[in-house]
C-alpha cells in the first residue's frame, strides 16, 4: 500500500513565560464573567427585577411551542369518553411497539372503544407518528414530559390515565396539526 | 389450447373456460368482485371489464368465453375509465367507516380504490341509511350499508350449502341484502360467507372487533377438528390463535370449512393447560421434571412388562397426534411388545360434504402406522374393560377422547382400577388428574408435522404458536422413552422421522416431508 505523506503546520509551543500570562489572564476573564453575572443578578434581585433566565421548574414551567412534541394522550370527548375508535393505526404506525390496544364494542353511536390501551412511555420515543396516523384525531402529542416512575410496571400509561379533554388540546395541539398534516 | 393475446403478450390458455379464470392463471391481474372461482357466474360487480378486440364496447371478463387468437388488453385507458368508474359507483353509498371495520386491511373494496379508484368523492348527498349491525344468525352479523350487492354470500348459500337463507330484496337502488326474519344464517357453513364477501357486510361474531387484520402472522396448517383434513390457515398473534381460515386446496376442501371446525381453536392458548409434568407422590400429583417424569414413566412401562408381561399393560394413542409421533409411539408399542393398542375416535355427525363422522384429524394416519390391536389384542372398550376387571397393571393413555367416547362411569371405573396410569393429554382435566405420571402434551397449532386425512392423503402442519419455555412435543417425549428401553441413539425431528416412515411403510414409499408441500400427497394405492 502506498503511504501518502501530509506535512502539516503546528504553532510552534509557546515560550514559556509568555503562556503563563496568556493562561492565567483566561482564568481571570472567566472569572470576571461569572463574577459580572453574579453582581447583576444580585442587583436585579434586591430591585425586585431579575435578569436570569433560570426556570424554577417544577414550581415554574415554560409555555411551550405548539409543535413541541411531549407524550402522546388521548383525547376526551365532552361525553368523558375516549374519541379513539380502536382502529389499530397508531399501533401499526409505531415504530417502537409501545402502544398496546384490545377493541371492544358498545352500544353507543360510536359502536367501537378501546377495552385497553396501554403506552409504555419508557419506550416511546415522542415521535408523533401515532398522531400522523390517527384517522380520528384522537392521540395527539401533549406538552407533558414528566413519564418517571418508580417502576417499569409504572411507565405504562392505561387508558385513564392517559385522557386528556379536548377543550385543554384545542389551542395547543389541534391548530397545529390541522395545518401540518392538511386536514 | 386456444392461443389469446393479452397486452401484447400471447399465452396459452385451457379451453372451454372464461377470460377472467385464464388471465388469474397466467399471473395478470385483473379486478373483480363478484367473481370467485367455486361458485357461477353473476357478472353483476362490472368491475373485470377489458376491451377485447372486435367487441365495440368493453366486455366482462368473467363473462367472455376465451377463443383462439382473441387479443385483448386490460391497460389502456378506457378499462382505466372504466374501472374508475365502476368504484365511483361502488363508494357512492358505502360508509367508508374503514377505522372500524374489521375487513380493513384485507378489504377488496379498498385495493382497489386505492390502485383504480379516484382519490375523492364527487357527490355530497347523504349516504343511504341501512341496517347495520344486524344478527342474521347465530354466528354471523351483517352491515347492510358496506355491502356492494355482489351476491357472492347468495350463490354460496344457494350452489354450495343449498340452504338459500341470503337472498336480495328489492329493486334497483334499494336493493338490500337480507334473510327471511324466520330463516337465519345458521346453516354449517355459515361463517364462509364472511370469508367471500369482497368487503365487510359479513362479519363473524367470533372475530367481530377483535384485531386488525394486518396484525395477524399466517400460518398453513390443518384443521384438527376431523378426519377430513381441510386445509387452513391459523391466524395468530401474540402467541395466541385470532381465527382459522381456509386455505384452497381443490382435492379436499375447495375453499370452504365448516363452522364448527373454525371455531375450535381457543384450547390452544387456553391458560389453564397442563404445562408441567406431574408425578403422583402420594395423593397428590406433584410438578416435577421432564426428565424425572419421562424416565418415572418409562420404568413403570418396563416394569410392568417385566414383572406381568405385556399382557397386562395397554395403550390408548391419541388421533391427534401427528403421524411422526405415532411412528414413534408405534415404535414404543413394538419395543414393549404389546398387544392391547388402540386408537379410540370420537364419532359424531357428519354430512355429505365436508363434515366427517370421526371427529379427529390424524384417525387415518393412527391406523396406517399400526396403532390397532395386534395379535388379537382387545380395542379400547376392551381394554378399558380389561382395566375395570382388575386385568391390567399400567395403562399409557395419550389424549381425552375416552372421556367423550365412553360413558363417565365406565371410564373413571376403568382408570380407578389401574394401578399405574399414564396419561399425556392438554389439559388435566378430566383424564390427567387420575395419573400416576401425567405428561403436557402439545397442541396441533404448536408443532410441525404430518396429518393424514380420511381419503389418505398425508399433509403438512407448522408451527405457529410457541410452546412453553423447554416443554417437550409428545414425539420428544415418545422419543425419550424409547431411549429409557432400548438400545441405540433415538432422536426427533418430524423431517427425519418422516424418512424413517416412508423407508418402514410401502405406501409411503416416495414421499418426502418437504416434498408434500401446501397441498400435501396421497399415500400408495389410492384411487384419485
Amino acid at each position: 500500500m502506498a503511504t501518502r505523506t501530509v506535512t502539516v503546520s503546528r504553532p510552534a509551543p509557546m515560550a514559556k513565560p509568555q503562556g503563563v500570562v496568556r493562561s492565567g489572564a483566561a482564568v481571570l476573564k472567566g472569572m470576571w464573567i461569572a463574577n459580572r453575572h453574579f453582581w447583576r443578578n444580585l442587583w436585579g434581585f434586591l430591585r425586585g427585577k431579575p435578569t436570569v433566565f433560570t426556570v424554577q421548574y417544577p414550581e415554574e414551567r415554560l409555555e411551550h411551542p405548539p409543535a413541541f412534541r411531549g407524550m402522546p394522550v388521548l383525547v376526551q370527548m365532552d361525553n368523558g369518553k375516549e374519541r379513539c375508535v380502536a382502529c389499530g393505526l397508531c399501533e401499526w404506525a409505531c415504530p417502537t411497539d409501545c402502544i398496546t390496544i384490545y377493541p371492544a364494542e358498545t352500544e353507543d353511536e360510536i359502536e367501537r372503544y378501546p377495552r385497553v390501551f396501554d403506552i409504555d412511555m419508557s419506550r416511546c420515543m415522542f415521535c408523533g407518528l401515532c398522531e400522523e396516523a390517527c384517522p380520528e384525531e384522537a392521540i395527539v402529542m401533549s406538552h407533558n414530559v414528566e413519564i418517571a416512575a418508580f417502576s417499569r410496571r409504572g411507565t405504562v400509561w392505561h387508558k385513564e390515565d392517559l385522557l386528556v379533554p379536548a377543550r385543554e388540546l384545542e389551542k395547543t395541539r389541534f391548530r397545529h396539526i390541522r395545518r401540518t398534516y392538511d386536514r | 389450447m386456444p392461443k389469446i393475446t393479452v397486452d401484447g403478450r400471447e399465452i396459452e390458455v385451457a379451453a372451454d373456460t372464461m377470460l377472467l379464470p385464464a388471465l388469474i392463471e397466467a399471473g395478470i391481474h385483473v379486478p373483480h368482485y363478484c367473481w370467485h372461482p367455486k361458485l357461477s357466474i353473476d357478472g353483476s360487480c362490472r368491475m373485470c371489464q377489458v376491451e377485447v378486440e372486435g367487441s365495440p364496447k368493453l366486455v366482462i371478463a368473467c363473462n367472455t368465453p376465451v377463443r383462439d387468437g382473441m387479443v385483448v388488453r386490460t391497460d389502456t385507458p378506457r378499462v382505466a375509465n372504466a374501472r374508475r368508474g365502476v368504484m365511483e359507483l361502488l363508494l357512492v353509498n358505502h360508509p367508508i367507516d374503514c377505522p372500524i371495520c374489521d375487513k380493513a386491511g384485507e378489504c377488496l373494496l379498498q385495493d382497489y380504490s386505492y390502485n383504480f379508484g379516484t382519490r375523492f368523492t364527487r357527490t355530497e348527498e347523504p349516504r343511504r341509511k341501512l341496517e347495520k349491525r344486524k344478527e342474521i344468525g347465530p354466528r354471523m352479523i351483517l352491515d347492510q350499508e358496506r355491502c356492494i350487492l355482489c351476491r357472492r354470500c347468495v350463490r354460496f348459500c344457494r350452489e354450495i350449502t343449498k340452504t338459500n337463507e341470503l337472498g336480495v330484496f328489492n329493486m334497483g337502488d334499494r336493493s338490500v341484502l337480507d334473510v327471511l326474519p324466520d330463516a337465519p344464517l345458521a346453516n354449517d357453513y355459515s361463517m364462509n360467507t364472511a370469508d367471500i364477501c369482497p368487503v365487510g357486510a359479513l362479519e363473524t361474531k367470533d372475530f367481530h372487533h377483535k384485531l386488525r387484520v394486518w396484525f395477524l402472522k399466517k400460518t398453513p396448517s390443518i384443521c384438527p377438528s376431523c378426519s377430513n383434513g381441510c386445509n387452513i390457515t391459523i391466524q395468530h398473534y401474540r402467541n395466541q390463535i385470532w381465527r382459522l381460515m381456509p386455505r384452497r386446496n381443490d382435492a379436499v376442501n375447495d375453499t370452504w370449512m365448516c363452522d364448527h371446525g373454525r371455531l375450535q381453536y381457543a384450547f390452544a392458548h387456553d391458560t389453564n393447560r397442563l404445562r408441567l409434568p406431574m408425578v403422583r407422590r402420594g395423593e397428590q400429583l406433584v410438578a416435577s421434571t421432564w426428565d424425572d417424569a419421562v424416565a418415572e414413566a418409562s420404568r413403570i412401562l418396563r416394569d410392568g412388562v417385566k414383572r406381568s408381561g405385556p399382557e397386562r399393560v395397554a395403550l390408548l394413542a391419541s388421533p391427534h397426534l401427528t403421524n411422526e409421533e405415532l411412528f414413534r409411539l408405534a415404535q414404543l408399542a413394538d419395543v414393549l411388545q404389546l398387544r392391547h393398542v388402540d386408537t379410540p375416535v370420537v364419532v359424531g355427525q357428519g354430512d355429505d360434504f365436508l363434515i366427517q363422522p370421526e371427529k379427529a384429524a390424524n384417525i387415518a394416519g393412527a391406523r396406517e402406522l399400526g396403532l390397532v390391536p395386534r395379535n388379537g389384542g382387545r380395542d379400547a372398550a376392551g381394554i378399558l374393560e380389561l382395566a375395570r376387571q382388575g386385568s391390567l397393571d399400567v395403562l399409557y393413555v395419550c389424549g381425552s377422547d375416552i372421556a367423550r367416547i365412553f360413558d363417565e362411569a365406565v371410564w373413571k371405573a376403568a382408570l380407578r382400577a389401574v394401578p399405574q396410569l399414564i396419561v399425556q393429554d392438554l389439559f388435566l382435566e378430566p383424564i390427567a388428574a387420575f395419573a400416576t405420571v401425567a405428561l403436557p402434551s402439545l397442541s396441533w397449532a404448536e408443532k410441525t408435522g404430518t396429518f393424514t386425512n380420511r381419503k389418505r392423503r398425508v399433509q403438512q402442519i407448522h408451527r405457529a404458536l410457541a410452546p412453553v419455555e423447554g416443554q417437550w412435543s409428545d414425539g420428544e417425549i415418545f422419543t425419550r422413552m424409547l431411549a429409557h428401553l432400548s438400545e441405540g441413539r433415538w432422536e426427533f425431528e418430524p423431517a427425519a422421522v418422516f424418512e424413517e416412515i416412508t423407508r418402514k411403510y410401502p405406501a409411503y414409499t416416495g414421499l418426502s416431508f418437504a416434498g408434500l408441500g401446501l397441498q400435501g400427497k396421497t399415500l400408495a394405492g389410492v384411487e384419485v
